[in-house]
């Protein structure tokens, strides 16, 4: 991948999570903080970009969106890495859900 | 008395018509609109096309905390938690938005959702009048429902440690360790 390549796919990765948060925002505003894991001012700001400014801010060598799962437990859940007492894939899944939803409101 | 505001009867309507649509039991009407009774009635009928279930909503909060239930209960507090802290809600919008989550989340695990949306009102009930709380899990750090007085330096989730006859039913759409 040459280094034009990689800033091509950095900005549409963005445009299309710019564009993604944007609807979903605009659909739903308080599902989209849950969906999207943002705080209500970075919401409003998304929700009042223009368009021109989208793909302004989209163009640049950083990836706009961060990755949402930050702890050894709740990734090892998702991956089903640790072969742990429980190791049904639906229940690990479930097990996930309840610890990110906790963890994100911790944070709120 | 506030003078009767037809705008604001206009959006008790709404919300009693989606709770219906959300498989509500009238008690759940009856508490969250200031409707009067034999309109929510003739509203159910209109929505539902069946006359609302008869007899008292269920009172216990043993239900909560068995061992299914306890982890779908917790997954909907969980969320619920979140959108309350996340931005300014009135309490039956948020347990209508978490509810609506939670089935999503729920049916991307393939897992039957066991809670109804008047079962997750009835929660919220419980834990507003701290009957129900919720407890870390020592093991795991994810937030439970359980008895008020658990104590938390010991407390740990069904997941993490499933009771012995856990997970052994062999209907479909239960949670299964195996």
């Amino acid at each position: 991948m040459t280094n034009e390549q990689i800033l091509t796919e950095i900005r549409e990765a963005n445009l299309t999570y710019l564009m993604l948060a944007q609807n979903l925002i605009r659909a739903d505003r308080v599902e989209a903080l849950f969906r999207l894991g943002m705080s209500e001012e970075a919401a409003d700001l998304i929700a009042s970009l223009s368009p021109a400014q989208i793909s302004k801010i989209a163009s640049g060598n950083m990836l706009l969106c961060k990755f949402r799962v930050d702890d050894d437990i709740v990734w090892n859940l998702l991956t089903n890495h640790n072969v742990r007492k429980v190791d049904n894939d639906a229940t690990t899944k479930l097990h996930a859900s309840i610890l990110m939803a906790g963890r994100f409101a911790e944070a709120a | 008395m506030a003078a009767k505001s037809v705008l604001n009867e206009s959006r008790q309507i709404e919300r009693a018509v989606a709770l219906i649509q959300l498989g509500a039991r009238l008690q759940v009407l009856e508490s969250e609109t200031d409707l009067s009774y034999e309109r929510l009635l003739r509203l159910y009928k209109e929505v539902a096309g069946r006359s609302p279930s008869k007899g008292q909503l269920p009172f216990s909060t043993d239900w909560f905390l068995t061992w299914q239930p306890n982890i779908h209960a917790s997954l909907f507090l969980n969320t619920y938690e979140y959108l309350t802290k996340a931005t300014a809600l009135e309490d039956i919008d948020a347990i209508m938005k978490a509810f609506k989550l939670y089935t999503e989340q729920i049916a991307a695990c393939d897992v039957e959702p066991l809670l109804s949306i008047t079962r997750a009102w009835r929660l919220i009930k419980f834990v507003d009048n701290q009957m129900l709380s919720m407890t870390k899990c020592s093991r795991c750090g994810g937030h439970f429902v359980t008895d008020p007085y658990e104590n938390s330096r010991h407390f740990e989730c069904g997941l993490c440690v499933p009771p012995a006859r856990a997970g052994k039913s062999t209907g479909t759409g239960g949670i299964l360790l195996h």
